[in-house]
């Protein structure tokens, strides 16, 4: 019986070298991004109808977006810009407003990022994960991300079922809907660990120009309307607190 | 049973190497297929070292193209539409038929040598051979289905499953991966071996008025539907003018620029004798309404190509020689290859006698 046992863990031996540990990055510390989604200063709360900063009174039912390409300033200007990330902000997945990541152990003063998908992920073909476009924010037709969803009804539109449809996207030259966004943290000496930032869907309709729902209730390719949308869009984020 | 000293570090050697093989799983390893570019031809723009062509991820793809299942009701393979005997175009038809009675917008295109285009669409609109099958899937026009319902579907499959791990390791099914799978069986149906290519090889010889059709097409087509692929893939305003029910604008409705209304992918010439109806919408029934499209019905208007700014003077006997020539171009090879072929069927490729419209 020893020799058998003896004769097993030879036997069984090669099978653990194949298995070699994975080696460990130096050592990082995590980080959360908590979004808040507002409508002016009010929490948003989806099916409620409310009036945004126009007067028109509106209910939302959808509200996503990307965030991906993560940059970390130190008070010295010292970036870090973290590994290729996409994560899916999604009003409807509670889960999905909190990312998490693991960042090297600096003290932030301004965090960087890009609302959407970068060109190059355009035009890489089939993505996996967050970036899969079965999760809907994917353009068959036309190749590329829809950046951003914001859907709901208005009682005063004459669209079906009274819908008003914001799908944002394009990334070629010129028509290209990802946006670029700097924050700077209030000053403290301790280490963040959580940043809560507020996206304010008011700044949909009224930023760098004024979106009229009646007048523009659909959005659904590249091009002008989506361009204003993306540079309103663009100022809905502001740091509400850190941790 | 005494067990020798010998026995021992016999027996020693095999579990040793089972072990080995186990661990390693190599053993198990999908086996490559090398993608052949034929003689003189441009090299292909497909990054195949993303997906690299493998027996079980060709046989996926195939069984993917020809399943149903991809589409809402089950009715509508990519193979429906996309038909061997019409060297993959719908044979005759000048839009294709969709879900619940519904015609296509377009002209279902002939697919083959598509490892040498950037741009898929007659519009250009999709910029990776991966991501092509997902917008007919989702068209509801065409098949009609979602990504997620489709995705479920063959999650649900055990076959499925086994395919998926022979052709990727695991039992992974998403997206991406239907998309590389019948990436690798369209990527196969490269079309080379018509008389034409004999010619240029050297095995074969024009008879008079292919000869005479072959300088004609030099002078008057090669600039647009440049050799070998017999398209530049550029995309041009041929003087079509705008059809009322469609209202399609070709390529603008990608670039949103205004200079680029009406106008269309240069198809490419190959098999041109099969892929009958011609033009985005499949206007033209024949060659010779083509013919007659170029030097008498064009409408040029501010974004008509340069090319053809004084339409295109063909007379009746050049286009009978370009006719002799073009016929050249038809690789029956390929229409009957049984490795294409819809499961099932052998190597039965003939089109049906009887056509409806």
């Amino acid at each position: 019986m020893k020799k058998l046992c003896y004769f097993l863990y030879i036997a069984l031996l090669p099978l653990t070298a194949f298995q070699l540990p994975e080696r460990q990055q130096p050592p990082e510390r995590n980080l959360r991004l908590v979004f808040h989604h507002q409508l002016g200063k009010e929490l948003l709360e989806t099916g409620k109808t409310v009036r945004n900063i126009l007067g028109d009174s509106i209910s939302i039912e959808k509200f996503k977006y990307y965030i991906s390409n993560i940059i970390l300033t130190n008070a010295a200007g010292k970036q870090v810009k973290l590994p290729a990330q996409y994560f899916l902000v999604d009003e409807n997945e509670p889960a999905s407003k909190i990312i998490s990541l693991s960042i090297p152990d600096i003290l932030i003063s301004r965090i960087g990022f890009l609302l959407g998908v970068d060109s190059t992920r355009n035009v890489s073909g089939v993505q996996t994960g967050a970036l899969d476009p079965m999760k809907g924010m994917f353009w068959t037709w036309n190749s590329g991300y829809i950046m951003a969803k914001l859907e709901g009804t208005a009682e005063a539109l004459l669209t079906p079922g009274h819908r008003f449809t914001y799908h944002v996207g394009g990334f070629r030259m010129g028509m290209n809907t990802a946006r670029y966004i700097e924050l700077s943290l209030p000053p403290t000496n301790g280490s963040v660990q959580e940043i809560h930032i507020t996206a304010d869907i008011n700044q949909w309709f009224k930023s760098a120009s004024e979106i009229n729902i009646a007048q523009t209730p659909v959005c659904h390719s590249p091009g002008g309307l989506a361009m204003k949308l993306a540079d309103n869009y663009q100022t809905m984020f502001a740091i509400h607190s850190i941790r | 049973m005494k067990i020798t000293k010998h026995n021992w570090i016999l027996l020693l050697i095999v579990f040793t190497g089972i072990s080995w093989i186990v661990a390693d799983n190599r053993y198990f390893k999908p086996k490559p297929v090398a993608f052949k570019v034929p003689k003189g031809w441009p090299q292909p723009v497909y990054d195949f070292s993303k997906n690299p062509l493998t027996e079980e991820g060709i046989a996926l793809g195939k069984k993917l193209f020809y399943d149903g299942r991809l589409s809402k009701d089950g009715n509508f393979s990519c193979g429906s539409c996309h038909q061997q005997f019409g060297a993959f175009n719908t044979y005759d038809h000048s839009l294709s038929h969709g879900y619940n009675n519904s015609l296509t917008t377009r002209n279902a295109p002939g697919l083959f040598n598509q490892a040498w285009q950037k741009e898929f669409m007659w519009d250009g609109g999709i910029n990776h051979l991966d991501l092509q099958p997902l917008a007919p899937i989702t068209a509801e026009n065409e098949m009609a289905e979602t990504i997620t319902n489709v995705i479920a579907k063959l999650k649900a499959d055990k076959e499925y499953r086994k395919l998926f791990k022979a052709a990727f390791g695991d039992e992974t099914i998403n997206t991406q991966r239907l998309g590389k799978a019948i990436s690798q069986f369209v990527l196969q149906l490269v079309s080379s071996n018509s008389k034409y290519d004999r010619v240029k090889r050297g095995e074969a010889s024009f008879i008079l008025p292919e000869k005479l059709g072959y300088e004609i097409f030099q002078q008057k087509c090669v600039s647009c539907h440049t050799e070998p692929m017999f398209t530049d893939y550029s995309y041009r305003n041929t003087g079509l003018t705008l059809d009322p029910a469609l209202k399609d604008q070709g390529r603008m409705r990608i670039t949103n620029n205004p200079k680029d209304s009406l106008k269309f992918k240069v198809p490419s010439l190959r098999n041109v004798a099969v892929t009958f109806p011609f033009g985005h919408d499949g206007r033209f029934f024949s060659l010779m309404n083509v013919f007659e499209h170029y030097r008498k019905n064009m409408v040029v208007s501010s974004t008509t190509d340069s090319l053809l700014a004084r339409k295109l003077a063909l007379s009746n006997y050049e286009i009978g020689q370009l006719t002799a020539f073009l016929f050249t171009l038809t690789d029956s090879s390929f229409l009957k290859d049984p490795r294409f072929a819809p499961p099932g069927t052998g190597t039965n490729t003939n089109p049906p006698a009887d056509i409806h419209q």
